[in-house]
């Protein structure tokens, strides 16, 4: 059996008033895409943090390469990457200088080729010369995963890595993130970004309050938790919503549309034609697959707002 | 070891990129010594000018002004004879001057037939400036010379300026530009390390340098030792400069280069202290602002403390700065490396405790 990279059981992290994290328990095994998902305040940082060895759990057991992370933090600290939260860059270095200062904090001695290789890896060869201060958002998490990799980490923890990037430098850091993958390297990525865990992920524990309330790969998570897919009535508003259970049929307002779950794929056909012969005013009706936000909607209450989970 | 020296280099490449710091670390002492030097340095007494209105106009009030002029403590300038004194005076904002009265010449042939006479020079000015002090000294001077030659005497009491067996012979700028390096060893590391571990902790650098295998002890040792290379630097421009300029004849000793490495110690660590406890940044700034500008002037970076009320005397002997200004003076100006030696262990005991209070103050984790 392969010993997992990170083992993580009944783990707590309490605050005077407040416990950040409530007994969570997972592993995650060499080579996976692992990703923490919840809203803000859900206890993801601090989970990472304390895997990071940068901070002490109150109780439980937290293994992180085989070593216990109260104890022996700094045995395998060159053999992880840390890519924290809200990272900025040391504004007056230049990427390249930054990447090799990172290397020798790292007792590397890192060639030119290798730097231009990892500056290259992250795409940022022609603005290796720049300042960090005038790189722009997408480029400083690049650098920052960059710096992470310098000591060819066996597991990377990226936390929050899209945060605050435009719609454009979020997907070219997915296929950054995915390269890594591809190269064999054990990734935890924590994100309150739906979509981006359902992309990335091979496996996704969804925290809420501290604990863990759903864990699994995302597909298994649709299906156990997604309700199956739905019909959406849109701009078919409260006369729509009317007019369906007046024939008894199952449904629910979100906004103006009028959404009908259909959780078996093969009543979606019959379904259909039900609706079409039912008289109310709609502006387009539209299939869709379940996705994450459904499984929010369901495990922890929360939506979708402007792309990002609020509690 | 590579550790410290990559944070070293890195950390230095930022500093010197960011202008400010620079400014303030290498420039901004260099000013400070060409102003303070070019004011006071020349001769260590400064001319005053002295105008002079001479009514008289005669051979003696000639001769009178003539050795006023040859003093150097006095430039005269002349106010026209037939001008209203006082009135000259106000129109023209003038802080002192001397008025030479009509008969000025017949007083002293009188006095010197063996007749009785008087004569009385005018001197006004405000009393409150620097330039009516050096001006009445200068007046009284030459006016004693003159009564001495009208009665035939000559002078039984003279003095003569020597230096102390040992005693550099040193001018303002020997004095001054270890007060100047007392005051940079201050100034850039305590308001220099604030600002950084304020910025380090808000921009959560900390945090990220704790995912590194560089220790809190090693960062620490990394910002001392480059604080310590850039107060050299700093040192060599302001020497260069003291002795191009101002041929200054003060001495780097090694004893000084050990004071200036404890004292860059002591506020690199005071600067931590306050950059770490003082959560907010602009707090922090005004905190080392409250603390460093008072002991810059109280501790006798600008002027020796002696020259200070008694009270003032006393509380300078609770500031750190103190005693590397009477330090570096004792071994560089007097060459007295017993005294200064005497500062270095003062000065070492307040690095230690701000070192330690710091190391301990300073948390790679979090909570």
């Amino acid at each position: 059996m392969v010993e997992p990279v990170i083992d993580v059981r009944d783990l707590v992290k309490r605050y005077a008033d407040l416990t950040a994290v409530d007994g969570i328990s997972f592993h995650v095994d060499p080579g996976e895409m692992f990703s923490l998902l919840g809203p803000n305040g859900a206890g993801k940082t601090t989970t990472v943090e304390i895997l990071e060895g940068l901070r002490n759990p109150t109780s439980g057991d937290a293994r992180v390469l085989g070593v216990d992370v109260r104890s022996g933090y700094r045995k395998i600290r060159e053999r992880v990457g840390v890519l924290p939260q809200d990272f900025e860059p040391f504004d007056r270095l230049k990427p390249r200088e930054a990447i090799a200062y990172w290397a020798a904090l790292f007792d590397r001695a890192l060639g030119d080729t290798e730097a231009a290789d990892l500056i290259q890896t992250v795409g940022l060869t022609d603005r290796a010369d720049a300042l960090a201060m005038n790189l722009s958002g997408g480029e400083k998490r690049r650098l920052g995963i960059a710096m992470s990799l310098v000591g060819r980490p066996e597991l990377v923890f990226l936390d929050e890595p899209t945060t605050g990037l435009d719609p454009g430098a979020r997907r070219e850091l997915w296929g950054l993130i995915r390269q890594l993958k591809r190269q064999g390297t054990t990734i935890v990525l924590t994100t309150h970004y739906l979509d981006e865990a359902e992309q990335l992920a091979d496996d996704v524990a969804i925290m809420n309050h501290g604990k863990v309330v759903a864990h699994g790969s995302p597909t298994q998570l649709i299906n156990d938790y997604g309700g199956g897919s739905a019909i959406v009535l849109a701009g078919a508003e409260d006369a729509g919503l009317g007019a369906l259970r007046a024939r008894g049929i199952t449904a629910e307002l979100q906004g103006t549309d009028v959404v009908v779950r259909v959780p078996v794929a093969g009543d979606m056909r019959r379904m259909l034609e039900k609706l079409a012969s039912i008289e109310m005013p709609l502006n387009e009706i539209y299939t869709r697959r379940a996705s994450l936000e459904d499984v929010f909607l369901k495990l922890v209450g929360a939506r979708m707002q402007e792309g990002v989970l609020a509690a | 070891m590579n550790r410290v020296l990559a944070d070293i280099k890195a950390f230095g490449i930022q500093y010197l990129r960011s202008r400010v710091g620079t400014f303030f670390a290498l420039v901004f002492p260099i000013l400070l010594i060409l102003l303070f030097g070019a004011i006071f340095g020349s001769s260590g007494t400064s001319r005053a000018t002295l105008f002079v209105q001479d009514v008289d106009n005669k051979s003696a009030s000639h001769a009178f002004i003539d050795a006023l002029n040859q003093t150097n403590l006095t430039t005269v300038q002349m106010i026209p004879g037939t001008a209203n004194f006082s009135q000259y005076l106000r129109d023209h904002s003038i802080n002192v001057a001397l008025q030479i009265p009509a008969g000025f010449q017949e007083a002293l042939e009188t006095a010197q037939n063996g007749t009785r006479a008087n004569v009385t020079l005018t001197l006004a000015g405000d009393q409150t400036q620097s330039s009516y002090g050096i001006a009445v000294s200068a007046v009284n001077a030459i006016a004693a010379k003159f009564n001495l030659e009208v009665v035939g005497a000559s002078p039984v009491v003279s003095v003569e300026l020597t230096s102390l067996p040992g005693l550099r012979h040193f001018t303002y700028i020997d004095l001054f530009l270890p007060g100047i390096i007392g005051f940079t060893i201050l100034s850039t590391p305590l308001f220099g390390m604030t600002a950084i571990c304020s910025e380090y902790r808000s921009r959560r650098y900390f945090k990220l340098l704790a995912t590194t295998k560089l220790s809190k002890a090693q960062w620490l040792a990394s910002k001392v030792v480059f604080h310590i290379l850039l107060l050299f630097a700093s040192v060599a421009l302001m020497v260069l400069v003291g002795i191009f300029v101002f041929s200054m004849k003060a001495v780097v000793t090694p004893m000084a280069l050990i004071l200036i490495m404890a004292g860059t110690l002591e506020f690199t660590s005071l600067g931590m202290v306050l950059g770490i406890f003082v959560r907010d940044p602009e707090t922090g700034a005004a905190i080392a602002n409250a603390i460093g500008f008072p002991m810059m002037f109280l501790a006798g970076s600008f002027f020796p403390v002696d020259a200070m009320p008694a009270f003032l005397q006393t509380g300078a002997r609770f500031l750190p700065l103190t005693y590397i200004n009477e330090g570096l003076r004792a071994t560089m100006t007097f060459a007295n490396d017993t005294t200064a030696l005497v500062d270095l262990g003062i000065t070492m005991v307040f690095a230690v405790v701000f070192f330690v209070v710091a190391a301990r103050g300073l948390s790679w984790k979090s909570k």
